[in-house]
């Protein structure tokens, strides 16, 4: 409450006693003046207090900062300076029983600052005497032209970089990096594909996907939300091994130009082993060919498996038996025509070295024969657009969806137009063009009961579901029928001892570049299904250019070249996969005593 | 109360007046000014020529000053207050059109035989003529807006002008020093709690606007804040000072690698390792402990100043200690916060110990200042 400054009861008091009441006045203004003093100083002090409190409690967490770093050890920063970005940890890859296929490996670059070097000619001379590819006098006008950074060498050996850690030059620099190693050599070389450096720091070097499943994967191989969690394919590293084995010896003896086996489970449509001849190695990439003539497919690194798109013959009648199977239009022992040569329009179907089968053939006979006539009569029971739909389905139009970057661009040369004489052509496999994984994926389909299923590289947790192309019953007398090809047919090369081979054998003539087809040069397959009697497994040989001259004659027909390549390739592989062979029970006096 | 008001005749007179002295002041800051050369004369790899010496010297000509400011009556540097400022004001507009550009930074005058920072003229001339005006202001009126306003005045716009220079920390420096004064003069809290918010508002307003042609700071100074903020981000470029500066401290441990024996720092890993950075020197040398006792030494400093200021009953003397004492606290804290990673690196030196003459001076000048209150107290 404010007190007045002349308070009437003490001024009228005042004047009574004769007093100045100005004095009352005075002095109550004095009082107020000090109380007001007062008050500021208070509040004053109080702030100063406020004051004091804030700057010892700064100085508490100063010194409590002082006491908490000098408490913790000091720690270097890591070298992630330049290439701080550049995520060098890649996934490893391996096969479906967690074998190693690709794996990264810390190495060397090799890189100079010649602004610090101390004798950048005596040390171009001695990079050059360790690295003979490196010219001593262009090393050196790199090292004197000003520029304050060379890159020497990409990745060095140990010993290499020893040597030139001992020329002792300051300016000389080594820098880590991660390599991808393929310690398999060139095993599985196509569907790895390779790595070659991205984007490139001093401290570290991105190693980035340039082909195969490395690079269809690269996302997920260097996502680091996945860690270092590695990509398990469905490869089998052994049976890839025995596979491209027998494949390269066969397409030695064979004098083939070429080569590729696909191993699939019919079941889940894993590929189990991918080879395609001739190879490379992933860890040394071979550069594309350069040469204008030389055919793509020539190269190496062309995987004929998945890349290479041919007419593949007669492995093709099958699908005509089977559709024609499922559409109830014929039975196995249903006889068809088959008197050669067929007349069509103008056009003349003629059976292989001009035989006649006819006049009459059953349905299987005509599989096992391998009767380009009798096929030409059931396709034609069929019509153009059923045969599409029916070659739709299994997969023939599309590309396959292998997790492979060379996959998509493999497209099946398909028809433009498709009369009555295409789906005659087409039903023996001319005109129609397709990899030999489409074929793997269509066989696949009948051997597992008639279910397409998609093919894979990855390794598949559980079972899948595909699309029924065709009811069990059609599929296991098509199968059947492929059995009877070995046992009685084209393919009698075919048979291993307690695995019932079934498979159809393809010879077909390759094109030329300027039309129409060689007469000497042939692209032979052996599309293969075992067990018969529980199809699991398919397999597919293909030749490019082979010829058995191990007899008196050249042949040049797949159940000469491609049939004993894949028979022995059946009969090492069926023994790893844990296949039980059915053996005829063996009548026991024939067992000879291994003991006394 | 005004100088009429001071009871002179019990002041001490002439010579007497250096036993009136806060005589404990000029101990602690003479001890931590020799902290400062043995740090320099270490720094230099055991050469007392490079830096050392003309600290030395600077420091002898600072404590003279310091003297001589002390001996004269506070009453006297009241009624130069203003026109300090003024000269102060004056020289820093000529410093923005005519000085010298040095690092970058257009700081000093060139007088031949001196670099005069009117920037650190500044610091103790702001104090100065707030705590004037604080005494002249009637307590009363300290809240009202005009009377604040004029304070405000007289801080942002020198500030304004060292910002221009450019020069962030001394910047800064003024507006927490002048603060301080009017936050102990007694203006009302809720002026500060409104400053807080509009410099809160303003941090955001800086990072909204960088990178467009509005953006308030030099990229440089950007980029100090990014690499406060993450200073790993860029360890060879802007985050260096930082990390290496962590590396000294940490490797130092508890009682340090020993004196001439801190590798960090002698080995030139260190930038500004004799001028913002010698702190991280004398932790790697004398570590913790010699680290705590330096920080024990201010606070000792600054416990004295407070002291000296509780005790003058002067409004003007108690207030121009404070604001002096404020400027030393500001000085230190930002420092030692920046080197330990705490805040982003502002370029202000350790007070006392960073090499460098203006500094230097001037702060022991604001001592004088303190020393001639503390002796010309009213009694």
């Amino acid at each position: 409450m404010r007190t007045p400054l002349r308070p009437l009861a003490r001024i009228l008091q005042a004047r009574q006693e004769g007093l100045n009441p100005d004095s009352i006045e005075k002095e109550n203004l004095r009082i107020r003046h000090e109380a007001l003093r007062e008050k500021a100083r208070a509040r004053a002090q109080f702030r100063l207090v406020v004051l004091c409190a804030s700057f010892v409690m700064a100085f508490g967490a100063i010194g409590a900062r002082m006491g908490l770093m000098a408490a913790t050890e000091p720690v270097e920063p890591r070298s992630r300076a330049p290439g701080a970005e550049i995520i060098a940890q890649r996934a490893d890859i391996t096969d479906r029983n967690g074998r190693v296929l690709a794996t990264n490996m810390t190495t060397h670059a090799l890189y100079a600052h010649p602004r610090v070097m101390v004798d950048p000619k005596g040390s171009a001379e001695k990079l050059a005497a360790i690295f003979p590819d490196l010219d001593a006098k262009a090393l050196e006008r790199r090292f004197t032209d000003g520029r304050s950074f060379v890159w020497i060498r990409k990745i060095l050996s140990p010993e290499q970089m020893q040597r030139v850690h001992e020329i002792g030059d300051p300016g000389l620099l080594f820098g880590p990096r991660e390599k991808r190693l393929y310690p398999n050599g060139s095993l599985a070389a196509h569907i790895l594909g390779g790595t070659s450096f991205g984007a490139e720091g001093v401290h570290s070097a991105e190693v980035v996907g340039v082909a195969g499943i490395e690079k269809a994967l690269d996302a997920r191989l260097r996502d680091p939300a996945q860690g270092t969690k590695p990509v398990a394919l469905s490869i089998d590293l052994s049976l890839q091994a025995t596979v491209e084995e027998v494949l390269a010896a066969g397409m030695s003896m064979l004098n083939a130009k070429g080569a590729a086996a696909i191993l699939m489970d019919v079941r889940t449509g894993e590929v189990l082993a991918l080879a395609s001849l001739p190879t490379f190695d992933p860890n040394n990439r071979p550069n594309p060919l350069v040469d204008k003539d030389a055919e793509p497919g020539d190269s190496p690194l062309f995987n004929r498996a998945v890349q290479g798109v041919y007419e593949l013959g007669s492995t093709f009648k099958i699908f005509a038996a089977a559709q024609a199977l499922e559409l109830g239009l014929v039975k196995p022992d249903t006889m068809v025509d088959a008197n050669a040569p067929m007349i069509w329009g103008k056009h003349k179907i003629k059976e292989f070295e001009n035989k006649n089968y006819g006049p009459l053939l059953s349905v299987s006979d005509v599989i096992a024969k391998s009767s380009n006539v009798g096929t030409a009569h059931i396709a034609l029971m069929i019509g153009p657009l059923r045969q599409q739909a029916f070659l739709k389905s299994l997969g023939f139009f599309e590309p396959t969806p292998l997790e492979l970057i060379e996959a998509p661009g493999a497209k099946p040369l398909i028809p433009k137009k498709w009369p009555e004489i295409v789906t005659i052509t087409t039903s023996y496999g001319h005109g129609l063009s397709a990899s030999p994984m489409h074929l793997a994926a269509a066989y696949a389909a009948i051997a597992n009961g008639g279910v397409m299923i998609k093919p894979t590289l990855l390794k598949r947790e559980g079972p899948t579901t595909g699309v029924r192309v065709m009811s069990e019953k059609a599929a296991r007398e098509s199968v059947a029928m492929l059995r009877r090809v070995v046992t009685e047919g084209t393919a009698s090369l075919g048979e291993v001892p307690g695995y019932e081979v079934a498979g159809k054998t393809g010879t077909a003539d390759k094109p030329k570049k300027s039309g129409g087809y060689y007469k000497d040069k042939v692209i032979n397959t052996f599309a293969s299904v075992f067990p018969a009697s529980n199809p699991q497994y398919v397999l597919i040989v293909t030749l490019d250019e082979p010829m058995d001259t191990a007899l008196s004659e050249t042949r040049r027909t797949a159940g000469w070249t491609a049939v004993p390549v894949a028979a022995e390739i059946i009969r090492r592989v069926a023994p790893l996969m844990g296949l039980r062979p059915k053996l005829e029970p063996v009548a026991p006096d024939a067992v000879t005593a291994a003991s006394n | 109360m005004s100088f009429l008001e001071y009871r002179v005749k019990q002041a001490p007179t002439g010579i007497r007046k250096i036993l009136y002295m806060n005589w404990p002041l000029v101990v602690l800051v003479t001890a931590v000014a020799s902290v400062g050369f043995l740090m320099l004369y270490s720094i230099a790899g055991g050469n007392l020529d490079t830096w050392a010496r003309p600290q030395m010297e600077r420091f002898a000509v600072g404590m003279v000053l310091m003297f001589i400011v002390a001996m004269v009556p506070i009453w006297f540097w009241r009624s130069m207050a203003g026109v300090a400022y003024l000269v102060a004001f004056v020289l820093l507009l000529v410093v923005e059109f005519f000085g010298t550009v040095g690092m970058g930074a257009q700081r000093w005058i060139d007088l031949g035989f001196i670099r005069l920072q009117p920037s650190e003229m500044m610091k103790f001339t702001l104090v100065m003529v707030l705590a004037a005006y604080y005494d002249w202001l009637d307590p009363k009126r300290v809240s009202r807006p005009l009377y604040v306003l004029i304070p405000v005045l007289l801080i942002v716009v020198p500030t304004v002008l060292v910002l221009m220079q450019p020069n962030l920390g001394t910047s800064l420096m003024l507006i927490l020093a002048g603060a301080t004064v009017m936050f102990v003069a007694g203006v009302s809290l809720w002026y500060f709690g409104a400053v807080l918010a509009l410099g809160v508002s303003a941090v955001i307003g800086v990072f909204t606007l960088r990178g467009t042609e509005w953006q308030f700071l030099h990229d440089y100074q950007y980029r100090r804040i990014d690499t406060f903020l993450d200073p790993s981000a860029d360890p060879l470029g802007a985050g260096y000072n930082i990390i290496q500066a962590k590396i000294a401290l940490g490797s130092g441990g508890w009682s340090g690698k020993g004196f001439m024996q801190g590798t960090q720092s002698r080995l030139n890993f260190l930038p500004e390792k004799h001028t913002d950075f010698i702190f991280t020197t004398l932790a790697e040398e004398f570590g913790f402990v010699g680290a705590f006792s330096l920080l024990g030494l201010y606070a000792l400093i600054l416990g004295f100043c407070l002291v000296a200021a509780w005790q003058n009953r002067d409004r003007f003397s108690s207030l121009l200690i404070i604001g002096v004492a404020a400027n030393f606290f500001f000085y230190i804290a930002v420092n030692l916060s920046m080197v330990m990673g705490m805040a982003p690196v502002v370029g202000v030196p350790l007070p006392l110990l960073s090499y460098g003459g203006s500094a230097m001076m001037v702060l022991l000048v604001g001592f004088g200042l303190v020393q001639s209150a503390h002796v010309h107290r009213p009694r």
